[in-house]
């Protein structure tokens, strides 16, 4: 089972110190939710390793060749990179889409909570990753995915063609979102250099979106 | 001797993995394999002679990914020289036994209605390639590593159309034996049955020792013949980062020589089976017995993810999705409101449907259309089968061709005419069909010329290879206020197919008691009687509380509720209430602002003791969903505690309404709102939708993907001055703004508000829209603004 953090649920349905008044009716809705969730999710990843080489600006990863600064920046020091690719499943989707008929605030909760889950997921896999790594004296640096930053959305075409992502049922849309829209992908870089920990929050990410977290 | 000769006579050897013996002569990650037929080609046959070598009958062309998606300048030459390779390969070993495979894997695209590719470009796709690799010579068509149902079936459909070959489809499924998008061993079997499969079975997914449970369940219903080619075990990875599988050869072949006993009747192995693997297994295996399939007697009708066995147990049809009588549901045809169906269905669900019948049929609409679109939006959120209900034979072969699973249809008759139109379709798409006892002659008042035409019914469906358990007859409940002695023929003709022609019945239960005063204590003791003469499958009203008490009382009467588990479940002192976290007796005022529907409910009908409906919404009501709305404004109120204030607010909206004996809540304006063309996430929309209406709009809803003139065209019939647009993303804010041009041109006078995701003030004004709405509280004060002349 997936830890979800009910925090970052309620985050991600725009929760701010500034809400007032009762949450016992979201939390009763929000658990329901999480229940549910959990029978309806079927996670799945897939995990491949490549060196990697940074010249001139340029980032190659197995066939995959990317420019993309804010990524040369995350991967410096790095001699490899995990390429990551994990979702929860298209039965959430279905979940959701079933749920906007009966009762919208299940439903966006679902999505929320549904958030919260891939990226618990995420965090799972990265730690198990983290563990191997650090037997071969190797540590990891924070995951970054397509469409963070600088880093275009067009690699989604690669990570569909390298990892083989439509195994674990993960498809593009023509838009290069990805269904289930409950998916992630990722280049997790490996490097000698030990890493501090990670936080969690935003403090290197160039965009300013409403979710934007700093701790 | 071809490759339907051999089947079940002899054993038939497929090959092993492609992908991985590739890899090991230098395929890179995220190389294309089958640029290997022109680059490499002396490696390609160098693969097909292995396997040949090895032993193996069969051998798979080198376009499992072969398709216009990923080869869009040179497809044909890529198939073509895969298959002169493995001729090639033949020739060269002197194997001139084996057969030539066209190979076929999953186009990676997810079709609609959850993804983005349409099921009759799925069809095109794999029929281009199945037109050059029939033209250059392959023996036999090989589907595989196929992991939803729909693309499956658009496979075998390409297959079927544009070529006269063989046809085999295998799929994958995971450790809970399901495919990814739900399907099971029992619900492919069905689907791949229907479409007249020559051989079906698992392929991939695990190892031979994992998925043995899965064989079995498949020759448990298959009339079929069974293929298996697992994996060589489960994957590893080794310290370099390659991945290996867990099984030697001998291993493997130990466990296929296992699987080999139990009914099936070609073998092979997927990723990780080198030739040595294949080799192996022939040893073991070519000289046991080989049986050919048992012949299973089962009516099975699917959705994506479910079977549904009609015999076992009486089957509930769900009644409710049919515009006869209902003024509501007409209106929502006309209006083109899917969502107001799509909740009829649910609703149906909930209440303990199995299968729901699905009838579009109004004079003015576009039958065809309107049946596909129906159908695939309800099974983008139901797991249900459907019976598709329609006497047009146009509407009947788009809904089953673009059907996710194997219908159930209603109906064919007694008539040649009749039989002449819906028979082919049963032949060719698959499906388990009503057939009504009646004909030329009209409907025979006894059961004995009902019977009669029953068997005109099976034999006439015999010429197509429609098998007598794909046929549920209706023995036709006619109502007893007309004719006394009309149940009794009813009956009678229920036992007679039960006990003569061991078949399937099916009725309309309700009819029975038209014209009578108090109808459903007449349905539920009729329903009753029914099941008991041998009833299959009831089409009622599943949200019927007194038809359900009899279904479910029959059900433990007559041993068919195992623990008496259904019955318990909905009548015994099932689970506490869950625990609220304040008393019953709330304002309204206060129960809205809360979000606690249940008490507003309540509140509301206490209310309605001392006051009038309309005193109740002005005085409470709309002030506490105002005083929620300013809050969520000033961020003092977020998201979910708005909607489930609004979904408080309707419930007491509901009763009030009830109380008004159906006088209609004045509404203040028609708004239509739309998530634009080429977007298909519609969240944010359906939000908007719920504020809206609670305000006292009525929402004309189009859905997602919505072309311009669809929403231009509806905004000048229904006079609508107010268009809602959301986008996500902004490759379609494009849309977004073609459809503000074309409304600007055809009615100027509709203004338009827009949002979603990527909107901003400044894309707004570019695109011409009138408001920009950062949220759905914003688009409701521009409506009140736009409909209150303020």
């Amino acid at each position: 089972m997936i830890d979800i953090n009910r925090k970052e649920a309620l985050r991600y349905l725009g929760y701010r110190q500034s809400i007032e008044g009762d949450l016992t009716e979201i939390n009763n809705a929000l658990n329901h939710c999480i229940e549910v969730l959990q029978k309806t999710a079927v996670p799945r990843h897939i995990v491949k390793r490549f060196p990697v080489s940074i010249e001139n600006h340029t980032i190659t990863i197995g066939d995959m060749v990317i420019h993309s600064r804010n990524l040369e920046n995350n991967l410096k020091g790095c001699h490899a990179v995990y390429l990551f690719a994990a979702t929860i499943g298209i039965e959430v989707d279905r979940l959701i889409k079933r749920t906007e008929l009966t009762k919208m605030s299940d439903a966006v909760i679902y999505q929320a909570a549904g958030a919260a889950m891939i990226e618990a997921y995420c965090d799972e896999v990265n730690e198990e990753l983290n563990q191997e790594a650090h037997k071969n004296n190797e540590f990891l640096k924070p995951r970054f995915s397509p469409g963070y930053g600088d880093l275009a959305l067009d690699h989604q075409k690669d990570f569909m063609r390298i990892l083989k992502m439509d195994k674990i049922g993960i498809s593009l849309l023509e838009s290069l979102l990805m269904v289930p829209s409950k998916s992630v992908t990722a280049i997790i870089g490996i490097t000698h250099h030990a890493q501090p920990r990670h936080t969690k929050d935003c403090a290197n990410c160039p965009a300013q979106c409403e979710f934007r977290r700093v701790e | 001797m071809g490759f339907k000769e051999r089947l079940t006579k002899e054993w038939l050897f497929w090959d092993g993995g492609t992908g991985s013996v590739l890899q090991s002569w230098g395929l890179q990650a995220g190389e294309l394999p089958e640029t290997w037929n022109i680059i490499h080609p002396e490696k390609i046959i160098e693969l097909n002679k292995g396997y040949l070598e090895a032993g193996c009958d069969i051998i798979n062309t080198n376009t499992f990914g072969a398709n216009r998606l990923k080869y869009p300048d040179n497809l044909e030459e890529i198939v073509t020289k895969a298959v002169e390779h493995a001729k090639k390969a033949r020739e060269l070993t002197g194997r001139t036994d084996a057969l030539i495979s066209l190979d076929l894997g999953p186009t990676g695209k997810l079709l609609e209605p959850l993804g983005d590719l349409s099921f009759d470009d799925a069809v095109d796709i794999y029929a281009e390639v199945i037109e050059y690799g029939t033209k250059a010579g392959a023996d036999v068509i090989l589907i595989e590593t196929m992991q939803d149902s729909y693309e499956l079936k658009a496979a075998v459909l390409a297959a079927k159309e544009h070529s006269d070959l063989p046809v085999c489809a295998t799929v994958v499924f995971d450790e809970k034996g399901k495919m990814l998008t739900g399907g099971t061993p029992e619900s492919v079997v069905a689907l791949l049955e229907g479409l007249h499969i020559d051989a079906l079975g698992i392929n991939c997914s695990l190892g031979p020792t994992q998925i043995k449970p899965f064989v079995e369940r498949m020759i448990k219903v298959s009339s079929t013949p069974i293929i298996v080619t697992p994996n060589a075990g489960l994957p590893q990875t080794d310290d370099e980062g390659h991945t290996y599988y867990d099984m030697n050869a001998d291993e493997f072949a130990s466990e296929m020589k296992e699987i080999a006993s139990l009914n099936v009747h070609v073998l092979g192995g997927c990723c990780g089976t080198t030739p040595e693997y294949l080799s192996k297994t022939i040893e073991l295996v070519k000289d046991l017995p080989i049986e050919p399939p048992v012949k299973k007697n089962m009516s099975v009708v699917t959705s994506f993810s479910q079977a549904v066995e009609i015999g076992p147990k009486p089957v509930i049809i769900g009644e409710r999705i049919n515009p006869t009588g209902k003024k509501k549901f007409k209106q929502a045809l006309r209006d083109g409101d899917i969502n107001y169906i799509l909740s009829e269905g649910l609703k149906q669900e909930d209440a303990g449907a199995h299968i729901l019948d699905v009838n579009v049929g109004l004079p003015e609409i576009d039958e065809p259309k309107m049946m596909v679109e129906v159908m695939k939006k309800l099974q983008s959120v139901i797991a249900l089968p459907l019976q598709i209900d329609t006497s047009d034979p146009i509407a009947l072969e788009a809904a089953l061709r673009h059907y996710n699973g194997k219908a159930m249809i209603n109906s064919v008759n007694g008539k040649q005419e009749s039989m002449d139109a819906v028979f082919p379709l049963v032949q060719k798409y698959g499906g388990v069909v009503v057939g009504l006892a009646l004909d030329e002659d009209g409907i025979p008042d006894n059961a004995a010329d009902r019977i009669r035409i029953a068997k005109k019914i099976y034999k006439e469906a015999g010429k197509y290879g429609i098998e007598p358990k794909d046929i549920v007859i209706d023995g036709l409940a006619m109502t007893i206020s007309s004719d006394p002695t009309s149940a009794i023929a009813t009956l009678e003709t229920l036992r007679i197919i039960r006990d003569e022609l061991h078949g399937h019945s099916i009725l309309g239960v309700s009819n029975i008691s038209f014209g009578l005063p108090q109808r459903p204590i007449v349905n539920a003791n009729f329903f009753t009687m029914a099941m008991q003469s041998g009833l299959s499958c009831a089409i009622i009203n599943p949200s019927s509380e007194a038809m359900m008490k009899s279904y479910r009382a029959y059900l433990a009467l007559s041993g068919l509720d195992t623990n008496f588990t259904e019955y318990i479940s909905a009548y015994g002192n099932s689970a506490p209430a869950p625990v609220k976290s304040e008393a019953v007796d709330m304002s309204l005022y206060e129960s809205i602002k809360r979000g606690m529907s249940e008490n507003a409910g309540k509140a509301t009908q206490k209310q309605l003791e001392t006051k009038e409906g309309l005193e109740i919404i002005n005085e409470e009501l709309i002030p506490a969903l105002d005083e929620v709305g300013k809050g969520f404004e000033k961020g003092t109120i977020f998201l979910p505690q708005l909607l489930m204030s609004a979904e408080a607010a309707k419930a007491a909206f509901a009763v009030i309404k009830d109380s008004m004996a159906g006088k209609p809540r004045e509404m203040k304006g028609k708004i239509i709102i739309a998530t634009v063309k080429g977007d298909i996430h519609d969240i944010g929309k359906n939000i908007v939708k719920v504020m809206l209406e609670n305000y006292g709009y009525d929402v004309i809803d189009l859905g997602k993907d919505v072309p311009p003139e669809q929403i231009v065209d509806t905004a000048i019939q229904e006079d609508v001055k107010l268009v809602g647009l959301s986008a996500l993303m902004t490759t379609t804010v494009v849309s977004m703004e073609d459809t503000i041009k074309l409304l600007k041109e055809k009615k100027p006078d509709t203004l338009t508000v827009v949002g979603g995701a990527v909107m901003t003030q400044e894309y707004a004004d570019r695109i011409g829209a009138d408001c920009y709405a950062k949220d759905a509280m914003e688009t409701v004060r521009f409506a009140d603004k736009v409909f209150g002349g303020e």
